[in-house]
């Protein structure tokens, strides 16, 4: 691999002008001839066996081209998930959240749809609701009876278990043990455009346009559930307006084209965003964590056990519970430990991927723990996770891929960026957080095509979806160099199954260590045929560079056209492009988690706080956050999604929470639901990139965009911790909840005294 | 009902019912799909558009409201290819990742130059925080108004 030109500089975005001038189209904006609209009805009882769904008064409505039911669809396979095909795209016999689809309408406009979608009605035998995980787990009803079993707890989905060494009795052999349970609400990703498909049946199969991080695996699902080969089915993502997690897999394309089977119309389906809040969350957990220390203060044992909240269907749960579990042992090399992931169903909605996937979750337990403990020790809480963090070299757990970064170097540039060492004001504190999550890109064969046509224009053909990350800008960034070519002669195009190459996904940070390096070898392909070509014909290939319609070597300079027509013997207009198609392809390996990680997403967290003892307001003083990412093919880009990733991370830590009663989402609106805004920002926000080449993407590079979510909310307490000696273990860090605690801490003092 | 109003520089009539939302009139009738439709409460600024150089909501105005005024949506900031000079500091500090806030947002850099042309940092993150972005974490967007600040 040569050194970076392109990659590496701060190059304008390629997709900002469509951006800022309102010309960028997503789902939600597009339209075809004859196109009808579509509206979900969706249950409003929990939990129930489904006897009848009136849809009479629906379908009566002037304007409804029709009302279709599970009943239309007895000739489908009507059910997706990621591993376990356990949700139905409209509810079959049992009705199992609030906010389930259970009719589609199709109407001539959307106000006729969703008025017709307000006049279904259901018929429903009530079954006990089971309102949360903790409720679930211990009942005798069972929300998936065709499930299997688990031995000890009711409505299990997965349970994962990694364990090494002996756990027990290295407990035993602790002199301090160190256990606390700390708890994770569920939270809504808000991606501002909610979840949109049309769909249109053709002669040649399913046209679909969705707002999708995942077109292949959409693909594949609706070529099963519709009993079509693949090839008939041709998935195409204009922009997509955020995703975080929640646009993965199937969500409501299978909805979508049956609903346009059954009208023989294109049909679009948006969904508002009442509905996205009941589409998919994140899961909320219960973390019980015991930590066991040795008389030198090492870590020896940690046994940890996760609960998820998956919700009524297992969507991405059950890799959420094994990765949690897999991740609740890091970032520290701890020779005994047992770690525990369940999922388990309830009556909510479903919870699946999101942006840091399962890990802010274990992260807050593990980084609020080691708080905990290095104050019991007497240590400073900066110097005691150095000591043990997982060294370079190390396997994060069991024999997992050594460690690829430098954690304690990243560590203490957070801790530097806020000024750890000055001295602090009266009232604020400091706190510290380390997050590790074992990367995407692993255990797949992704292909990228490069074509450089003969007037020197490049074409990459990727899979990779634009949801803000920017991979049209790094892979331009990342085929240039692998062409020595110019980064404005480079496009990429947008993301369609019909003749494109595959990849599993954008998820995970994948893109730009896998297809990004799928898309370096194709350019680096292309770059030795126009080596060959121009060694036949100019006699030279030295130090050759492509500049627009020109290849320079040596010290000859002639346009590519007439390398090609020369070398080829043609015409120019008959000639095609150069090209070549780029594969990365990953071994899976054997790992704990069945494969080798591919590289470990690593964010670092320094916060200062200020707290009002009036009014428990939490205010960031300070903020600094260290991505990790070997390599920054857009560093402009690459500070983006981490400050994008911690503010989100602020908005867990200290506002965001789907609150339920009993099983119903009772602030599914952006009034009740509170996102971070523009004034929340940290008064001093830093953003560190740390570039140490070590990573298996081009150039050194490595994922990047969830490392600012990971770590944030265990700094935010412990800073909490260390301004006021409050240690709260529950989630998000409210005015209300800070406050009670220094109220009860007062109330505590003065019985005491 | 009919609105006349003046739409991008345009005299325009809409014959619409007079429940009609403004949203519903741009995107739908006038195909302006720009102006964003999202939380349909009037929190995260997504659907803003000026009125008078003001700017409003549009998922909770109705069409009728606008009748006599002068509407500016995204689609009419830029002169030609000459970018407005607060879209030109969103591309300079690439202060958009998935876009979908960007209309809006920018919009409301614009209303917060006619309000507020001096105002400092402080005062942009309280008037922008009725415009929500949920990829950024902001920081950029705050850089890229006050620049256009600057060049207003």
């Amino acid at each position: 691999m040569t050194e970076p030109i392109e990659a590496g500089q701060r190059h304008q975005r390629k997709d900002i002008v469509d951006k800022v001038t309102g010309r960028a189209r997503y789902t939600c904006d597009l339209e075809v001839a004859g196109m009808a609209y579509a509206r979900l009805a969706r249950s409003k009882v929990a939990h129930g066996t489904l006897k009848n769904v009136d849809t009479s008064a629906a379908r009566a409505l002037p304007g409804v081209i029709c009302v279709v039911t599970a009943k239309d669809f007895e000739h489908l396979d009507m059910y997706y998930g990621e591993s376990v095909l356990d949700q139905p795209f409209l509810a079959v016999d049992r009705v199992r959240y609030i906010g389930e689809p259970i009719a589609g309408v199709v109407a001539e406009t959307q106000a006729i749809a969703d008025e017709a979608a307000e006049l279904v009605t259901l018929e429903v035998e009530e079954l006990p609701i089971l309102a949360d995980a903790a409720q679930a787990m211990t009942s005798t009803t069972l929300i998936h009876p065709e499930r299997p079993v688990d031995p000890e707890l009711a409505n299990v989905c997965n349970r994962a278990v990694f364990a090494y060494g002996d756990v027990d009795q290295a407990l035993e052999d602790a002199v301090y043990v160190h256990e606390a349970t700390y708890t994770f609400p569920a939270l809504y990703h808000y991606a501002m455009e909610p979840h949109s498909c049309l769909a249109e049946w053709t002669t040649e199969g399913l046209e679909m346009w969705s707002s999708t991080q995942q077109p292949h695996k959409v693909r594949a699902d609706l070529a099963r559930m519709f009993r079509t080969p693949h090839n008939n089915v041709r998935v195409r993502v204009p922009f997509v307006g955020g995703g975080y997690g929640s646009k993965g897999q199937a969500k409501y394309e299978p909805v979508t084209a049956a609903m346009a089977l059954v009208a023989q119309r294109p049909v679009r389906l948006v969904n508002s965003i009442n509905e996205s809040f009941h589409t998919v969350t994140r899961h909320a957990a219960v973390v019980t964590m015991k930590t066991g220390i040795d008389a030198d203060g090492k870590i020896i044992a940690r046994d940890s056990q996760v609960i998820y909240d998956t919700g009524a269907y297992a969507d991405k749960g059950p890799r959420v519970a094994r990765k949690g579990a897999y991740r609740s042992a890091g970032p520290y090399s701890i020779p005994h430990t047992r770690s525990v992931g369940i999922a388990v169903y309830s009556n909510r909605v479903p919870a699946g991927a999101f942006r840091g996937f399962s890990t802010p979750q274990v992260v807050w337990a593990g980084e609020s723990a080691v708080d905990e403990i290095a104050r019991h020790l007497g240590m400073s809480p900066l110097e005691y996770r150095k000591r043990y963090l997982t060294e370079r070299g190390k396997p994060l757990l069991g024999d997992d891929a050594p460690m690829d970064a430098d954690l304690p170097q990243g560590l203490q540039m957070a801790a530097d960026a806020i000024g750890w060492n000055e001295p602090r004001r009266a009232g604020r504190g400091r706190g510290l957080g380390s997050g590790v999550k074992d990367g995407g890109g692993g255990a797949a064969r992704v292909e990228a095509e490069v074509h450089l046509h003969r007037d020197g224009s490049i074409e990459v053909v990727a899979s990779t979806i634009e949801l803000g990350q920017g991979p049209q800008t790094a892979f331009a960034q990342i085929a240039a160099d692998g062409l020595c070519a110019r980064f404005d002669d480079v496009k990429v195009r947008a993301v369609d199954t019909w003749g494109q190459r595959f990849d599993p996904g954008t998820n995970a940070s994948r893109s730009t260590i896998s297809v990004g390096s799928a898309v370096y070898d194709a350019a680096c392909q292309v770059y030795l045929q126009v080596c060959d070509a121009a060694e036949q014909v100019i006699g030279t290939s030295e130090r050759l560079r492509l500049e627009g319609p020109d290849v320079v070597a040596g010290d000859q300079r002639k346009p590519l056209v007439e390398i090609l027509a020369e070398m080829r013997g043609l015409q120019p207009d008959w000639l095609g492009s150069v090209f070549a198609t780029g594969v990365q392809d990953s071994t899976k390996g054997d790992g704990p988690l069945g494969y080798t990680s591919s590289f470990y997403e690593v964010g670092h967290s320094a916060v200062e706080v200020e707290v009002d003892p009036e009014t428990g307001v939490l205010t960031l003083v300070k903020c600094a956050s260290v991505a990790d990412v070997g390599f920054a093919v857009n560093p402009t880009s690459v500070e983006g999604q981490d400050e994008g990733s911690t503010v989100m991370g602020i908005g867990h830590s200290l506002y965001e929470e789907l609150e339920f009663n009993g099983p119903e989402l009772i602030n599914p609106s952006l009034v009740d639901y509170r996102v971070p805004r523009a004034e929340d920002l940290p008064r001093e926000f830093h953003t560190v990139l740390l570039e140490n080449r070590d990573g298996p993407g081009p150039f050194g590079s490595k994922g990047a965009g969830e490392g600012g979510t990971l770590a944030i909310a265990p700094a935010i307490a412990n800073a909490l911790e260390d301004a006021t000696g409050l240690r709260i273990r529950d989630l998000p860090l409210t005015p209300e909840r800070v406050w009670r605690a220094l109220q009860n801490e007062r109330a505590e003092q003065q019985d005491e005294s | 009902m009919e609105t006349e109003f003046t739409l991008n520089g345009s005299a325009v009539v809409v014959d619409a019912p007079a429940h009609e939302l403004l949203i519903d009139s741009l995107r739908e009738r006038m195909r302006l799909t720009g102006t964003k439709r999202s939380c349909d409460v009037e929190i995260c600024g997504a659907c803003t558009v000026l009125r008078d150089g003001q700017a409003i909501s549009s998922c909770t105005t109705l069409t009728a409201d606008v009748e006599g005024t002068d509407v500016v949506t995204v689609e009419g900031l830029a002169a030609g290819e000459e970018l407005h000079p607060v879209q030109q500091a969103f591309v300079d500090h690439s202060a958009a990742q998935c876009g979908f806030c960007t209309p809006g947002m920018v919009l409301s850099v614009v209303a917060l130059g006619i309000d507020f042309p001096d105002a400092d940092e402080e005062k942009i993150k309280e008037y922008l925080s009725s415009t929500i972005c949920r990829c950024t974490g902001y920081a950029k967007i705050v850089e890229a108004a006050q620049q256009a600040l600057e060049q207003m």
